[in-house]
C-alpha cells in the first residue's frame, strides 16, 4: 500500500436546515483513506452514511470542515469544477444501477467519457470495451441494459465506474438489489479490483459484504463510532459456505 | 466544440430511443408548418388570380361613373348623371382615349325556346368588346350601325345558351326580354367564375341605345362609361383629360368637387392587392397559432421527458456532466424535433398545395417566403419552448435526481 492519501476530511460537518429545525447529519468527521485501501462504511439508517458518501462523491459540500480529494481542496470548487472532478477522479456505483435504459452495455460504460473535457483518452470505445472485459462482460458489450440480469447490470455499472481511471470508486449499497450469490460476485469483483490497486469506498448495511473489505468504519448519529481493520476477511468461498450456498 | 458534437450525439440517441413519442411531438409542428405554408400560399394564389383577372379586363381600362353616396341604406347620386352629351364630348375631344362605351345595367327575365332565366342586362356600344377584350365564340358582336339604329340584337353568355336553348347554336334565334324579341348575333367566349364568385357567363349584352329605348329609360343616364387609354403609359393622362372635359361639361366651378369618379385598372389592382394582402396576413397569423400550439406540445413532452428521465439526468450529473451539458442536450432534442417537424411540414405543405390544385383547380404557387416563415417559426418555437424544460433538467439536484423513483 502506498502512502498517497486519496481522501482526507478534517472536522467535516453537515447540517440540514428545514425551517427552524437543524439536523446534524454529520459531526466532526475526520477520515484519511490512502491509495489502495478498501473501506466499508456501515451504520444504521440515519447514521449519516449517505450524507458522507454525497460529500466524498463531490455531490454535496460540507457545512464546515475541509475535504481534500486526491489533494484537491473540494470546498473551494464551483459547480462546473465539481462536475469535472467527479468526471476525472471518481467512479460511482449505485444501488439501482442507474444505467441508461434501452442502451447497450458499451454505450453505458462509455458515458463518463462523453463528458471528459481533458481529452486524455484517445479511444473511448476501446476503453469501454476493456472495462467490460475487466468485469467479465466482454461477451455482453452489445446487449441492451434491459436484456441483462441484475448482477450483470451492476457489473456494467462497475465497468462504467472504472472507465475513467478514477482515483476512487464509491459504491452506494451496490448489493442492495441483488440476491446473495450476485452480491458475493460483486464483492469479489471489488476485491479483485482492489488487488489491482483500485481504492474503493463501499457503503453497505450487509455485514457479510462489508467483511470483504480491509477496513471498516462504523457510523452512528453522524459520528465515527469505530474505525478498524478487518481481521478475518471473507473470500468468495467462505462467504458462500457461510450462506450454505456451496455447490 | 468537440463537447458540443458529443452532446449532439447524445441528444439524437435520446430521440431515436423514443421514436413514437418523438413522432407524435413533431406532429404539432408538422401540421403547424404545413398550415402556415398552405394558407400563405393560398393567399398569394388568390392575390395572383385576382390580379390576373383584373388585368384580363384590359390594363388600359378607365371607368367613369357618377359619384354616389350611401343615404339611408341606398345609393344616392350626387350631382348630374352621366349622359349622352358627356359621352359625345369625350368621343369628340379626348385624345388619350382610343375606345369608349357607355354601360347601362339592368336585369330582366329572358325567355328562350327551351327555358327562361333572370339575367343581368348590359347595354353597351360595339367598342365594349374591345375595351374588355371579351372574345366572341360564335357569330359576331353587334356593329356600330346596330347601336346607332338601336336594333334589337344581342350577344349572350354560355349560361344563357344552356338555360334558354339547351346548348344548341343560338345564332339567329330569338329570345324575349320583357316581351321584346331580340335576335342573337353572337355568343361570348366562356370566362367562368369571376373574382367574387359570380357567373360571368350569365349575361345578356345589347346596344345601349336599345336598352335605353326599351328597358332602362334615359332619365338616370349611364351607369358608367368605360374607356380604353391609347396605351398603358397614358392612363394618367387620360384620367386628367377626362376629368377636365367632364368638369366643363357638368359646369363644375373651379375649386368645387367633381360629381363623378374615375377608377383605373391600376387603382383597382392596388385596392384588391391590399385586401388580399391583409387576408394573407390574417390567414398566416391564424396558422401561426397552430405552430405555437405545436410548440407548447413540444414543451409538454419535454417536461414529461425531463421528469421521466430524472434518474438518467442525475446519473449524468453524477458522472461528470456539467449543467450546460444537460441544458444543451435537452435544447438540442427540442430544436431537432421542431426542425425535423418543420422539414416534414414543408414537404406536407407543398404536397397539400398540389392536392388542392388537383382537386379544385385552384392553383396555389408555393410561395418561397412561406417556407422560410414556416421553417424559421418552427426553429424559433423549438428554442423558445425547449429552453424551459431544458433549464429545469439542468437545474436538478443530482443527489435527489439519483434517487428519484
Amino acid at each position: 500500500m502506498s502512502d498517497k492519501i486519496v481522501i482526507e476530511t478534517k472536522k467535516v460537518s453537515r447540517v440540514f436546515k428545514t425551517g427552524s429545525i437543524e439536523v446534524h447529519a454529520l459531526t466532526d468527521v475526520d477520515l484519511e483513506i490512502k491509495e489502495g485501501e478498501f473501506v466499508a462504511i456501515m451504520g444504521a439508517s440515519g447514521s449519516g452514511k449517505s450524507t458522507l458518501l454525497n460529500i466524498l462523491g463531490c455531490l454535496d459540500k460540507p457545512t464546515s470542515g475541509d475535504y481534500y480529494l486526491d489533494n484537491v481542496h473540494v470546498n473551494k470548487l464551483n459547480k462546473n469544477q465539481l462536475a469535472d472532478i467527479r468526471n476525472q477522479k471518481l467512479g460511482f456505483v449505485f444501488q439501482s444501477y442507474n444505467l441508461l435504459s434501452r442502451t447497450t452495455a458499451l454505450d453505458n460504460v462509455e458515458l463518463p467519457l462523453v463528458y471528459d473535457r481533458t481529452g486524455r483518452f484517445s479511444n473511448p470505445k476501446e476503453r469501454a470495451k476493456n472495462a467490460l472485459e475487466e468485469v467479465g462482460l466482454g461477451n455482453r458489450t452489445n446487449h441492451k441494459s434491459n436484456e441483462l440480469s441484475g448482477g450483470e447490470k451492476q457489473r456494467v455499472a462497475i465497468a462504467r465506474a472504472l472507465v475513467n481511471d478514477p482515483a476512487l470508486i464509491l459504491s452506494d449499497e451496490a448489493t442492495g438489489n441483488l440476491d446473495s450469490r450476485a452480491s458475493i460476485d460483486v464483492a469479489e469483483l471489488y476485491v479483485k479490483l482492489n488487488d489491482e490497486g483500485k481504492t474503493i469506498v463501499m457503503i453497505t448495511h450487509e455485514p457479510e459484504i462489508a467483511q470483504f473489505a480491509k477496513r471498516m468504519i462504523y457510523l452512528r448519529d453522524g459520528r465515527v463510532l469505530t474505525d478498524e481493520p478487518i481481521k478475518n476477511r471473507s473470500t468468495k468461498e467462505s462467504a458462500l459456505k457461510d450462506l450454505g450456498l456451496t455447490d | 466544440m468537440r463537447q458540443l458534437f458529443k452532446t449532439f450525439k447524445v441528444a439524437f440517441q435520446a430521440i431515436n430511443k423514443n421514436k413514437t413519442r418523438s413522432l407524435l411531438t413533431m406532429l404539432g409542428i408538422i401540421i403547424g408548418v404545413a398550415a402556415v405554408i398552405m394558407t400563405i400560399s393560398a393567399g398569394e394564389g388568390a392575390t395572383k388570380e385576382i390580379r390576373d383577372q383584373i388585368s384580363g379586363l384590359g390594363t388600359n381600362l378607365l371607368m367613369i361613373y357618377p359619384k354616389t353616396e350611401h343615404r339611408a341604406g341606398a345609393h344616392v347620386r350626387l350631382g348630374r348623371p352621366i349622359v349622352k352629351k358627356d359621352f359625345d364630348i369625350l368621343q369628340k375631344n379626348a385624345v388619350w382615349i382610343s375606345k369608349l362605351s357607355p354601360l347601362v345595367v339592368s336585369g330582366a327575365q329572358a325567355v328562350g325556346q327551351d327555358g327562361y332565366k333572370y339575367t343581368p342586362i348590359y347595354g353597351v356600344s360595339h367598342e365594349y368588346f374591345d375595351i374588355l377584350s371579351r372574345g366572341i365564340a360564335l357569330g359576331n358582336a353587334f356593329k356600330e350601325d346596330d347601336v346607332k339604329a338601336a336594333r334589337k340584337v344581342c350577344v349572350i353568355g354560355e349560361t344563357l345558351r344552356q338555360e334558354l336553348f339547351s346548348g344548341v347554336d343560338p345564332i339567329g334565334r330569338k329570345l324575349r326580354i320583357d316581351k321584346i324579341p331580340f335576335t342573337i348575333v353572337g355568343l361570348l367566349e366562356e370566362s367562368g367564375k369571376g373574382t367574387m364568385g359570380q357567373d360571368q357567363d350569365e349575361i345578356f349584352i345589347a346596344p345601349y341605345t336599345t336598352i335605353q329605348n326599351r328597358l332602362a329609360g334615359y332619365r338616370r343616364g349611364y351607369d358608367m362609361i368605360m374607356a380604353s387609354a391609347i396605351s398603358e403609359d397614358h392612363i394618367a393622362d387620360a384620367k386628367i383629360e377626362i376629368t377636365e372635359l367632364l368638369r366643363e361639361s357638368h359646369k363644375i366651378l373651379e375649386g368645387d368637387e367633381e360629381d363623378f369618379e374615375i377608377t383605373t385598372q391600376i387603382e383597382l389592382q392596388k385596392i384588391t392587392g391590399n385586401i388580399t394582402g391583409i387576408l394573407t396576413i390574417l390567414l398566416g397569423a391564424i396558422a401561426s397559432i397552430s405552430l405555437i400550439v405545436g410548440g407548447i406540445g413540444i414543451m409538454n413532452i419535454m417536461l414529461v421527458s425531463v421528469t421521466e428521465r430524472t434518474r438518467e439526468i442525475g446519473t449524468r450529473l453524477a458522472i461528470g456532466a456539467r449543467e450546460s451539458d444537460i441544458l444543451t442536450q435537452f435544447l438540442i432534442e427540442a430544436i431537432a424535433l421542431s426542425l425535423a417537424g418543420g422539414l416534414v411540414g414543408v414537404a406536407l405543405g407543398i404536397l397539400g398545395n398540389q392536392v388542392i390544385y388537383k382537386l379544385t383547380d385552384f392553383f396555389i404557387p408555393t410561395a418561397p417566403y412561406s417556407i422560410l416563415i414556416g421553417f424559421g417559426f418552427a426553429a424559433l418555437v423549438g428554442i423558445a419552448f425547449g429552453y424551459f424544460p431544458a433549464r429545469k433538467a439542468a437545474k436538478l439536484n443530482p443527489i435527489d435526481a439519483l434517487r428519484y423513483e
